[in-house]
Parts: C-alpha cells; structure tokens; sequence
C-alpha cells in the first residue's frame, strides 16, 4: 500500500510537512510506524529541523551514516549553512550512485536546484516513480525557469493519477498564479483552505493566501493574512517580503519591511534584486544628461 | 449656309453609301446597310466594326434591331427579308414574298411582327415566330417608299412615290392574332384573297387617311412618339408635318429649306424638334412648334439618304454616299462652376441654380437666361465671381455671346436678368474680382474687361488659341491645339509653354497648386507653373475632372470614375451607368451634374486611393487608420504594394501562408518568415528561411531550419561556430546512432575529442590512423594498446612527421544562447505602428537615436517572437528530429526528450513580456527594463536627469513579484504583480503600478496641500515633485484619465514654482539682515509678490497674497498692498483673510504709494520663470519644460528643469505617454 495514500502511515506528517507546520512534523510520533515507513518519516523530520533553522544538530546526526537518504539530508544541512560545493558533491555522487532513490531524487533536486543547477535538478527528478514531492519540485523548477507551459504540462499530467492529493493542489495553484485570471482565485482558495482551518493553518500558508490577494488586487485582506503569519513566525521572511511589496503597491514607505528583511535574511532575493536593479539604474542614467549643467 | 456650332459628332464610318440606319436600344451599337449589300454592325462609343453580314444580293436599304431580342431585320433589292441573330452571327432565316426591291424593315414594338415596304408598291406585315405573311396592304400606286409602326397604337403609316403618305388602321390584324384561332392553310389563303376581309367582314388592315399635300413622291414618313403628327420629307424637297385625329387628318405646315430631294426627316424623342436630312447634304434641324429652321448641318460632298434617332439617349445618325455619322445636336455637358460648398449650374430650360454640398439641396430658380442666345443653344461654359456674386455665361449662338449677369439674393421662380451686360466672344472667364477676360477666336484677341464691361486692356494670344481659363491669379491659361501657355496679363507675355495637345478643359485643383488638363484621352496634371507633373492615357473618352480635398484627381470617362495621384498611379473607383460630370469630391460622395444638368450624388469607396495617397506620402498614421477600419484586402493592393517596394506592409494583408512566406523573406522579416515556415514546413521553404537568416546572422532561427531540414553537417558546423559545445556533443552522439562516421569523425573534430575519435578509427579497423591519433596527440596508453590489438610493435611502424596536434579553440562568448546583433530586417515604422509601439508617428520629430530605438525594440521583438515561438515548436522539434530518433535505441529515447525540452532553455520572465507588451515607461521599469524606460522617457518629454526618478523606478519594481514560499530548502516562487486582473494571455497581460492617479489625488495632492497650509514648504516642494515624477512613470486606464493626469501634472508643477520662489525668499536671510540691505529687501518684495502668480488654488492663494501684502505693508509699499488687498476681496472665500484685506485697504488707501520700487507690475500678465524667478511677459520668447509645463527665460534652454529636476529644458518630445 502506498503509504502517503489516505490510509497510509505517512500521510499526515508528510502533509504536515508540506503544509509548512514544521514543529508539528519534528513533534510527530512515529514510534508505531512500521519499518519500511521510519525511514521516511525520519527524511522529513530532519527536513523539517533544518527548515526550522536546526541544520547544524541534523548534519551532526547524520554524519557517517551511509543510507544514502540521510546522506543527502546531509548535504541539504550543508547547502542551508552555506556549504554549497560539498553539498553539490555529495548531491553529484548520489545522483549518480543512487538517482532511483526517491529521497535522494526529491532532496538531491532541492540541492541542485538551489545550487543553481536546475538541468541537472530536473535530470535527477525525471527519474522519479510516481512521486507526487517530485512531481512538485519539478513544478516548482520549471515555475522558476519561467516555462509555464512545461509546468501545466506537469500538473496535468500527475493529476491524472493523483488526483486530491495536497501536492498536486499545491503545484496546480503555484501554476495558477502564473497564469493569473481565473486562476488567482482558484489558487487563493487552495491556499484559504488550509491557512483557515486551525488544524492546517501555518505561517507559510497565510502567507500563499495572502500572495493570492495581492494578486487579486485586494490588498487590505493580504495585508491581514500577512499580519497573522507574522503572529505565528515573527521572523517569517517570506511574510516580510511580501508586507514589504504590500506597502509599496499600496502606495507607502516600505522602509520598515526593508530593515526588518535586511536583518533576518540578508540575502534575501528580493534584496540582491534591487540591489542590482539600483546599480543598473544608476548605470543608465549616466547616459543622459543635459546639455547645459545646471 | 453656316454648319452649327451645336452639332457634334461622335463617330464617323468610312464605307459605300448608306441606306439604312438602325441604333441598338441599350448598347453603343448602330447598324448600317450599305449599297453594296454589306450590313455593318459598329461600336460608336469604341469606334469599332464588331461585325459584318453579307448574304444579301444587291443594296440593303432597310434594317432594324429588335428591341428586346438580340435580332436584326433587313430588307434588300434582291426581294428578302432576312431576320439575324447577332449573337450566333447568322441569318435565320429569309422571309420571300416581295415582288421588287425591299425599302424599309421594321419590327413591332411589342408584337412578333415585321412591317416591310417594296417596290412592288405593297406593304406587308410578316410575323416573325412563325414565318409567315400575315397581311398585305394594297393601295399605294407607285413604289412604297417607307411604312412605320406607331409606337402606341395600331396604326402604320406609309409613304409612296404616288405622292400619297397613308395612315392604316390595323386593329383587325391585332385582335385576329391574338385570338385563339385554329385556322387552315387553306383559310388563311382564302382569307387572303378575299380582299382584306375575313369570314366576319372585318379587315384586317384598312386605309384611314389619305393625306395628299406633297407634289412628288415621298421619301419618308414618321410619327411623333407621343403626339399625333406625322412628318414626311419628299422629293419636292419639301418637310411636311400633319396632325391627325381620331377622324380625320390634315396638313399643319411646311417646312422650306431643303434645295434637293428630302430623304428622310423624324420627330426629337425628347424635344420639340424636326429632323431632316436630304440631298442637298445637309442635316436640318426645324422647331416643331414655329416650323422655322432652328440649325443646320452641312457636308461638303455627301448626299444624306436617311436619318435615325436613339431611341433613348439624345443621340442621332445619318447615313450618307460615304458612310455614317453618329452626332449630338447639342453639348450635353451642364455649364457649371463651383464656389467653396456650391453649385452654379445652368439647366436645361436655361436657367441659373445653386445646389449646396453641405446641406444637398437644390436652390430655386436664380435667374432665368431665356434669352441668351437662341433658344435651342444652352450656355457652354460659366465662370462665377463670389465678390459681386454675378456669373458670366458663354453661349455659342451667334457665333459666340458672353452675357454678364448678376445674381440675385436668393431666387424665387423664373427670374428674368434685370441687367446684363453682353458682347461678343467665344470664351470668357472672370480673372479677378473686378475683370474678365473674353476671347474671340475669329479674331484672336483677349479683352480684359471690367465689370461695366468697357475693355482695359486688349492682347494678342498665341496663333491658334480655342480657349482660355483662369491660369491663377493674374494669369491665363490659353489653350491652343498643341500647347498651353501660362500667360502673364499684366506682362502681357506667356511665361510658360507646355505642349499637350487637344486640351479641352481645366481643372484647378482646391489649394491652387495644381491643375488637371484634360484632353480627349488623355489627362495631363501639371503645377501652378505649367511644368508637367504626370500624365496618362484612357482608351474612353475623358469627360471630367474634380480634385479630392487630399490632392487625388477624380475624373470621369464614359463609363467610369477613375482616379489618379499626383504620381500618376491611377486606378478606377467605380463604374458609371451613364456620363456624369463631377463637380466635387468630399469623403465618399462626388457630386456630379448629369446629362440632364441635375446634380447627382455618387457614393464611392475611397479607400484605395486615400490609402495610396499615404503610402506616398508615407503618412504612416493614416495607413494605419485605414487597415484598421476597412477591409483593403485584395490581391491587387497586394501586388501594389509589392511592386511599389513596401512588401512588409503587404504582409500586413495577406493570410495565405505561401505568399506570406515570400513576402516575409523580402522584407527580411524572420519572424513571420518562420512562423510561416513552420506552419507549411516543407523543405523548400526551410531552405530558404534557412539562407535568409544565416544573412541576418539570425542563428537561431538557422539553427531550426537546418534541423528541419536535418543537415547534420551545417548543423554541426553551426555549433561550432556559434560555440555551443553541449548540442556538439549532442550531434556526435547522434552521428554515432546514425551510424555515420564521417560525421562522427567531424563532431569528433569540432568538439576536440581525441578519444572518441580514436575510438572510432579503431571501431571501422583504421588503425593506422587511430594509432596516429593517438601518437600525434601523446595518448601513449592507447597507442600501446592499438599495438597490442593489433600484434605489432612500435619499431614496425614507421611514422610520418608529427606536427602539433590540433585542438579547436574554445569559444570566447557563448554566442549561442543569442542572437548576434542581426541585421536590421526592413520593418517598417508602419508595421511597429501597427504594433503600437511607437510614440510619436511623424518621422521628422524622431531624431535618429529614436530610429535606433526601434531597430532595438525591434530586436526585442524578435526575441520574444522566438521565445513565443519555441515555446510552441516542441512537438515539432521532436519531429525535425524524427529520422535520429528511428536510429536512436529505444534506452535512450529519454535523450532526445531532454534536448528538446532545454532547446529551449529557461523561458523569458513575465517582467519581460511587460516591456514588450506595452509602449508606456512605467510599465518597462516595472519589469525591470530600466533602459528602454529611460529611452522612452527622454523620447516623450525629453528626460535627462534620471536621478530624482531613482525612488520612483525602485517603488515600481518593488511592486511587481511576490514572493510565494514553495517547496522547503528553495527560495519563493516569484510571481509577477499585475494590473490585468483578468487577463492570462501573456501578450496581454500588464504590470501594476503603484500610486496611480487616484491615490495621488486623494493622497499625495492632500498631504501637498496640507503643507502649503501649514507653510513646511521643503516637505511640501518634495511631496509635489514627488506627484510629478509619481505620474511621470505611470499608467492610466483611458483617455479621461489622461487628461486628469495633465491637469495635475500642471497644478503640482504651479506649486513647485510658488513654493520655490517662496523658499528663494527665505533663503535671502532672516528679516532683521534683509532689511539692512537694500538690494534683498527690494528681491524679497519682488519675491513676495511673483509669489502670488502662479494659479495655485485659491485658499492657497490667498495665503500667498496675505504674505505679500504683509511684506508690501510693513515696507511701506502701500500701493503694492493696496493691489493684494484688492486681490484678496476679488477671492473672497474665508472670512479672516477678508477681514484682513479690508482693514489693509482701509490703512493704504489713506497713501496708496510705494516706499520701494520692485519689478512686478499689477497689471501685466506674465509667468515666473522657475529658475530665475523672475517674470516672462507676454511676447518675450521663453522656453518650457516638454514634461511639466513650467516656463523659463530662453537662456535656460538645455537646463535641468528646475521643477521636475528631470528633463530638459526646451527638449520637445512626443508627449508624455500613459495610456496605449
């Protein structure tokens, strides 16, 4: 039996999981698990202890063991302290050494990609059976490569066979907000769903909710669903990036966001990007001046 | 006797004598039967011999079409009637009874009957269904010379040599035929012999009247068409007309003048006119009602021997010993001239009526000119002076009259001319508002008249001149038989000759600069100064002209309105169903006069040419009005537009993709070229898309081609030149699956892969080769292992000379993941325009780094094409590869699967489609295309100083993602922020924009106010310029919104100016410091006062003016208070600065002067210049910011505005653009 069905032994710290709800992932019982689903269940739970900033304990917990699965949720470890070329290697080494493990497949993919290797991220991931975390961080890539239509393509397609699954919805509203119209809405409800409901609610699903409405143009809403994220992860940086473009687009000073993102994630993408946006601005305008200087 | 100038001929045939005439009812056809047994059958209008017919025996003397059948009769001395079909070109068949020769056929008008008159001194009815005799009239003692139907009733007339014209009543026949009968042969011939009565006693055809008068025989004899009379021409050289009722008939007068045999004579189908034609070689032409000769025609040494009439048109033949002529009696052509939006225009009763274009009515009855001329000779031309509102009309009776008249206010019925002024001439046309000029040919003098029509100056013309006609002002055009000459009448000389021969009219065009001369074919355009600008020919004749409002000639010919560009292009615009003579052009209406001289209005398409017109005068705008709003689709404006050289507007139409596909490669245009190609995908086309783009360096698009076309080897060679190692690669591997070693060989090659090669010279057992591989390229392991594989020891080889071994060198730039810069494709301005990407659409206001810009948008257009277009060519591209996949094992299929995919790589962002999607700034900074925003802005209001815009272009971006968490362990998906909600069509879609005009009113304009209020003016300066550059970089949602935003723009830039004259003030230093220094004080005062000039709104204003007025008073400026004061109480508003001003008043009206001289003048109007702050009177020259509107002194030209702090002073650009 597929043990993330709905019957499945796994289904609902994997969704707790996917739904953001970290601590509830690390917290899970999973003494009664069987054998052959412990393994798994201790892939997400160190996933979720290093999403939750605990990178340093897990790559200290999983050195010199030589399942490949908690290899590679070693190399994650690394990747999130910064240790982007061993975490490569040891990506590289799996990829090859083992590409039909499905761990290796769907963590290896998240290396890669965010190592900046999306060919090889989704060269890996196309290797995958019937997995719905590699059907959604394929989606996810090809979202970021700006191809759409190869996203759509996806989500269709896994739709077919997993049909309400959680991760099929996720990467169907991802594509959706690309696609915009309808399809804002359709996403929003996704994601109301589960930042609603107390038992599924998380930081990171107000926050995609609250993407949704900025979408949707109602920004006193996002402006609530964000404020809520923030009361659950006052350091979420998500939610600061998006306050930060809320305030803007609703036509005030976003200085406060921006400090505040500067000192929780300085790298963030959004930071480096205007960043660069403002060298390039000052670059341009260089080449204009008046004829005669004031 | 004096030929009438009324008379014209329209056609004139060459043959033996002509005896009878027949004109076809609806077509231009006459036909002729000739003394020499042939029958002609002519195209009058075309002048051409459509057919002949020669079974007749002898002369043919009589003939007739049918009117509706497509038959003819024919009557001859060899006895027959023959009846014909002129469509199978035959005779049918022969009707034989006559005894002696056949003098006239005709047919019935409505029943199958043939009347025939002989020699053998019978007539006889045949019919013609049933071949049969149906009557024989007896009577006549001597030859029957002519026998006719009356048009309406039942009655025939018939002539004889015996003197005698008869009237038969043939009512018995009529109701004998049309009875159902079932008669034998045998009754019919009894009947027949029985004397004209039947079983019943009625006869068939009886005698009514006898009409006895001429006193030799007669020739002719016809009916009127509507009333009861009856001409008749006989050899006493005599016409005689007879009326007749229903009892009797009698002889109403003759008509003297015929000085030989009278030959043939009919009544005018529409006028009251006799028409007779005799021996004496003339054609004569008689009132009907006066029985006096009205004109006459003679030729010199033709006998006439029969006259027709058409039965419609006011058209007439005669036939005489030489041929046929075809004539008019009078021109048809309505003497008319135009003025502004009317009509003059002469009717055919003769009298002067206006008809007003706009309103498309008819005047009454201006003037009635009964009496010009002779009454059946209407006036040739009219010439029109709108200062004294007469007209001046040519008459050619009398050898030609001219009559100046002057028009009443308004007319009321027929109004006689209460003064007129005459004199001789046979040409006159008003040539300033108090002169004319007239010609007289005969004597060949011009007399410049004035109005009391005493002569002021007389001249000599060229030798030879027919005509003249205004020539612009103070000049002639003269026209002679084979020149025109400008003619200078205060030079008295020609200034300028141009030989066009047979110019028979003028027409000017509406501004003047122009001039239509029309001949018989030909039209010749030529400028105010005589020189030739384009000329053409028309087979059919040339009738009139009128110029379009845009410059484009509209003429007519017989059966057409055509139209001809200055270039002469021309082309027709519709076809005419009878001759019109246009007057005017105005949209899609001409108004034409007919041949009746009533104004007509003609619809027509003008689409062709007003689309011609601007292709040559490359007005891109217009172009792109008419594509958009009419259905110009057809293959010859295809083909036009194609032979004129501008295939990519051509592109523009067509749908078929093969043509597309040719026109696509003419005009460089990749894109559709490849679209096209795509959708046709057959090799010929791939090859040469192929072939084009490798000339526009578009590697990209070569790269598909040859994939299509599945040539490995360029396609390799294209790798290697472009450097893209990874597809290299990709073709060696496919070259191995292929099997093909050559190719493999050359991959090898290209990609610097010693080992593979070596591999494959072992794998085809060329081992020498793959050992010197290996030996010249220091593989020593390999080379051990050749020599093991194949048991020989290095000392058996012996080795060539080894030179450095060759490696190809790595590529520098990867080249391949773009185009290089291709050549420029020729796209047109128009087609961007089609694609709304241009700003300004005059070509003259963008100088040439603008045109730069396109080719770049250009560029970026094509890029997103592909893109777009890859997007959708996966599946094909698996295609093109279908041949490699066959070879490829089934394991490694997925191999071609991921080329595929990344053929084409990561996609273009959203932010980039934003830039393409839309032609607004803010729209290019929001995704992220700062450059080209920059580019537009300084095109739209010449921006230079980018800097003060830096916050604004960061607010904007930052507005355009979010950011959505995803997976853990990656960072947020980004997702593009955008203004079209409901839009998923990613040419469409837009981005948002913060601070749109509506938050800026209800915002920022308040918080703007609320400092001026409160007097922080540095927060208040920033917080306008702010708006400023707010809607600088913004979008709106249509044109209202537009206009909103310039009248903020204009408003904020007036508080920019107040607040910064206010500021410089402050900035003179603090008040005590001020006052010591009497320079200061004196600017502060003035400062003081130019702050009240700009229009702020008015509480606001008022503050203004309290602060002067305080400064003006408290320095003793009483009279400089006084004006605020006063300015204040003009306000009104609230009630404290009304209080204030009243007591101010009060005080300073008590010493209304000034302490202290300032530069600010109460009364003038002016403008602050904002950088001097100093005033700009009206009339001294000033410059202005293209963005903002804020005025400066023209020293400041090439500055930073002082306002907006961003673009030049002085720079023009297309306008601001927030709304596509």
């Amino acid at each position: 039996m597929d043990p993330y069905s709905a019957e499945g032994e796994l289904i609902n710290i994997h969704n707790h999981f996917h739904q953001g709800q970290f601590q509830e992932v690390v917290d899970f019982d999973t003494s009664s698990f069987s054998s052959e689903n412990a393994l798994p269940a201790k892939v997400l739970q160190l996933r979720a202890r290093i999403a939750l900033g605990q990178a340093e304990d897990v790559l200290a917990e999983v050195k010199g063991k030589s399942e490949p699965e908690l290899e590679i949720v070693g190399a994650l470890a690394e990747l999130t302290l910064g240790k982007t070329d061993s975490a490569v290697k040891t990506a590289e080494k799996l990829a090859s050494s083992a590409p039909e493990n499905v761990t290796v497949q769907v963590v290896g993919g998240i290396v890669l990609q965010a190592s900046g290797k999306p060919d090889e991220a989704l060269a890996l991931l196309s290797q995958h059976q019937g997995s719905l975390d590699a059907v959604a961080l394929i989606v996810q890539i090809q979202i970021s490569q700006n191809r759409t239509d190869l996203a759509l393509k996806e989500v269709t397609g896994a739709r077919r066979w997993a049909q309400d699954s959680l991760l099929v919805n996720l990467a169907e509203s991802w594509v959706g907000l690309r696609v915009g119209g309808e399809k804002y809405q359709q996403a929003f409800y996704v994601f109301e769903e589960l930042a609603q409901a107390p038992a599924t609610s998380s930081a990171w699903s107000l926050v995609s909710q609250a993407v949704c409405e900025l979408h949707l143009g109602r920004t006193e809403e996002a402006q609530a669903a964000l404020e809520q994220a923030l009361q659950k992860d006052p350091e979420n940086s998500a939610a600061i990036a998006n306050l930060l473009v809320l305030a803007v687009v609703s036509g005030q000073d976003p200085k406060e966001w921006t400090e505040k993102l500067q000192k929780v994630e300085p790298q963030h993408q959004l930071l480096a990007d205007l960043e660069e946006k403002s060298e390039l601005f000052d670059k341009a305008a260089t080449k204009y001046k008046a004829k005669v200087s004031a | 006797m004096q030929s009438s100038p009324g008379m014209l001929t329209k056609f004139e045939s060459k043959s033996s004598r002509a005896k009878g005439i027949a004109f076809h009812p609806k077509r231009p056809w006459i036909l002729v039967s000739l003394h020499s047994s042939t029958i002609q059958l002519w195209d009058y209008r075309m002048g051409t011999l459509i057919d002949r017919f020669e079974e007749h025996d002898g002369p043919v003397r009589g003939i007739d079409f049918h009117k509706t059948q497509p038959l003819f009769v024919s009557g001859g001395d060899d006895y027959k009637i023959k009846v014909w079909s002129y469509q199978t070109r035959r005779c049918l068949f022969t009707l034989n009874g006559h005894l002696d020769y056949i003098r006239t056929v005709f047919f019935h008008h409505e029943l199958p009957w043939i009347l025939s008159a002989s020699d053998d001194q019978t007539i006889r009815i045949w019919n013609w269904q049933n071949r049969s005799l149906i009557c024989t009239m007896t009577g006549h003692n001597h030859y029957a010379m002519c026998a006719q139907f009356h048009p309406k009733e039942d009655l025939v007339v018939s002539a004889s040599l015996d003197q005698s014209v008869r009237v038969w009543d043939i009512s018995g026949l009529r109701k004998k035929h049309s009875a159902p009968t079932s008669m034998s042969f045998e009754d019919q011939i009894a009947r027949q012999n029985q004397n004209q009565t039947d079983m019943f006693g009625n006869t068939d055809a009886v005698v009514k009247f006898v009409l006895e008068g001429h006193d030799r025989g007669v020739n002719w004899v016809a009916f009127h068409p509507t009333m009861p009379l009856i001409a008749s021409a006989g050899d006493d050289r005599l016409v005689k007309l007879w009326r007749m009722s229903e009892t009797k008939a009698w002889e109403v007068d003759t008509c003297r003048g015929h000085f030989q045999n009278a030959e043939g004579c009919l009544f005018h189908p529409h006028q009251d006119l006799i028409l007779s034609c005799g021996e004496d070689k003339t054609i004569r032409v008689w009132d009907l009602n006066k029985r006096t000769a009205v004109q006459s025609f003679k030729r010199e040494s033709d006998r006439f021997w029969v006259i027709a009439a058409h039965p419609e048109i006011n058209l007439f033949a005669a036939g005489h010993d030489n041929g046929v002529m075809v004539f008019k009696l009078e021109r048809e052509r309505p003497a008319s001239a135009t003025h502004l939006n009317q009509l003059f225009y002469i009717t055919k009763e003769k009298t002067v009526k206006s008809y007003d274009f706009q309103k498309n009515v008819e005047s009454p009855t201006l003037l009635s000119l009964k009496k010009l001329g002779s009454p059946w000779v209407t006036p040739r031309t009219l010439s029109y002076n709108p200062a004294e509102k007469s007209v001046l009309v040519i008459s050619p009776a009398d050898g030609g009259t001219y009559e100046l008249v002057n028009l009443p206010k308004d007319g009321s019925g027929a109004i006689e001319p209460t003064e007129t002024k005459r004199g001789s001439g046979n040409s006159a046309i008003f040539v300033a508002r108090n002169r004319f000029a007239v010609l007289n040919t005969s004597s060949q003098v011009i007399d410049i008249k004035d109005l009391s029509n005493n002569i002021t100056r007389s001249f000599k013309p060229p030798a030879g001149t027919t005509d003249i006609y205004f020539g612009g002002t103070g000049n002639l055009l003269i026209i002679t038989p084979t020149a025109v000459h400008l003619y200078d009448i205060q030079q008295k000389k020609s200034t300028a000759e141009l030989s066009v021969n047979g110019v028979k009219y003028v027409v000017w065009s509406n501004d003047g600069l122009y001039a239509a001369l029309l001949s018989k074919h030909n039209v010749t355009i030529v400028t105010k100064t005589l020189e030739q600008v384009s000329t053409l020919h028309e087979t059919i004749r040339i009738k009139s002209a009128t110029w379009d409002d845009a410059g484009v000639l509209l003429y007519s010919t017989l059966n057409h309105v055509k139209y001809t560009l200055l270039n002469g292009d021309n082309g027709i615009v519709r076809t005419l169903d009878q001759t019109v003579y246009l007057v005017r052009v105005k949209g899609r209406n001409v108004y034409c006069l007919d041949r009746s001289a009533k104004p007509r209005v003609l619809q027509v398409d003008p689409t062709e040419y007003r689309f011609k017109l601007a292709l040559v005068k490359r007005n891109y705008e217009e172009m792109l009005h008419i594509i958009q709003n009419s259905s110009l689709v057809g293959q010859s404006i295809i083909s036009y537009l194609q032979k004129k050289g501008y295939p990519e507007i051509a592109l523009q139409f067509v749908q078929d993709p093969t043509t597309r596909f040719d026109l696509a490669i003419e005009c460089g245009n990749l894109e559709v070229a490849s679209e096209m190609a795509q959708e046709l995908d057959r090799p010929k086309f791939w090859t040469r898309l192929g072939m084009e783009a490798l000339s526009h360096g578009n590697h990209k698009i070569v790269e598909i081609s040859y994939q299509k076309l599945k040539q490995f080897d360029k396609l390799s060679f294209l790798y290697l030149a472009t450097g893209d190692h990874s597809k290299l690669a990709r073709m060696a591997k496919i070259a191995e699956h292929r099997g093909d070693f050559t190719s493999r060989f050359q991959n090898a090659v290209y990609l610097g892969e010693v080992e593979d090669r070596i591999q494959m010279f072992k794998e085809i057992d060329l081992y020498p080769l793959a050992y010197m591989t290996a030996k010249s390229h220091g593989l020593d392991e390999e080379c051990q292992a050749i020599l093991e594989a194949t048991g020989l020891t290095e000392e058996e080889v012996t080795m060539p000379t080894i030179g450095a071994p060759l490696s190809p060198c790595k590529p520098i730039v990867p080249t391949h993941k773009a185009n290089w810069p291709t050549k420029a494709g020729s796209q047109s301005v128009f087609e961007k325009a089609l694609m709304g990407q241009v700003e300004g659409l005059s070509l003259e206001d963008q100088p040439a780094a603008d045109l730069m810009d396109i080719n770049d948008d250009a560029a970026d257009e094509s890029a997103a094409k592909r893109n777009g277009g890859l997007l959708g060519e996966d599946d094909e591209d698996v295609a093109g590869w279908d041949m490699g996949e066959d070879v490829i094992p089934e394991v490694e299929g997925d191999f071609v699967n991921v080329d595929s995919a990344d053929a084409g790589g990561a996609g273009g962002s959203e932010a980039d489609l934003w830039a393409r999607n839309s032609p607004l700034a803010a729209d290019h900074v929001a995704g992220g295309s700062f450059e080209s925003a920059m580019q537009l802005l300084s095109r739209q209001v010449g921006a230079v100083q980018f800097a003060p815009l830096k916050p604004r272009f960061l607010e904007i971006y930052q507005a355009s993602k979010t950011y959505l968490p995803a997976s853990a362990g990656l960072p947020p998906l980004v997702n593009y922020v955008r203004r079209t909600l409901d839009e998923t069509n990613p040419r469409e879609v837009l981005p948002l924009i913060p601070r749109d005009l509506e938050h800026l009113a209800t915002d920022d304009l308040q918080r703007g106010y609320g400092s001026m209020k409160s007097n922080k003016l540095e927060a208040g300066i920033n917080i306008f310029r702010g708006i400023l550059h707010a809607i600088l970089v913004n979008a709106v949602s249509g044109e209202d919104e537009v206009a909103e935003a310039k009248k903020l723009i204009a408003s904020a830039s007036e508080y920019v100016v107040a607040m910064g004259i206010e500021l410089a003030r402050r900035e003179l230093g603090a008040t005590d410091d001020v006052a010591k220094d009497p320079a200061a004080l004196k600017r502060s005062l003035e400062l003081s006062a130019y702050f009240t000039i700009p229009k702020i709104e008015v509480p606001h204003r008022q503050l203004t003016l309290m602060s002067a007025m305080q400064q003006a008073y408290i320095n003793k400026n009483y009279n400089s208070a006084l004006s605020f004061a006063n300015r204040i109480l003009a306000n009104g508003g609230s009630r404290m600065p009304i209080e204030r001003a009243n007591k101010m008043k009060a005080q300073c009206e008590r010493n209304p002067s000034d302490a202290i001289e300032i530069d600010f003048d109460q009364h003038a109007e002016f403008e602050i210049c904002a950088a001097s702050h100093t005033p700009i009177y009206s009339g001294d020259s000033f410059e202005e910011c293209a963005f903002d509107g804020s005025k400066y002194h023209s020293k400041f030209k090439g500055g930073v505005c002082r306002v907006c702090q961003v673009c030049e002073i002085g720079k023009r650009g297309s306008g601001l653009k927030l709304f596509a």
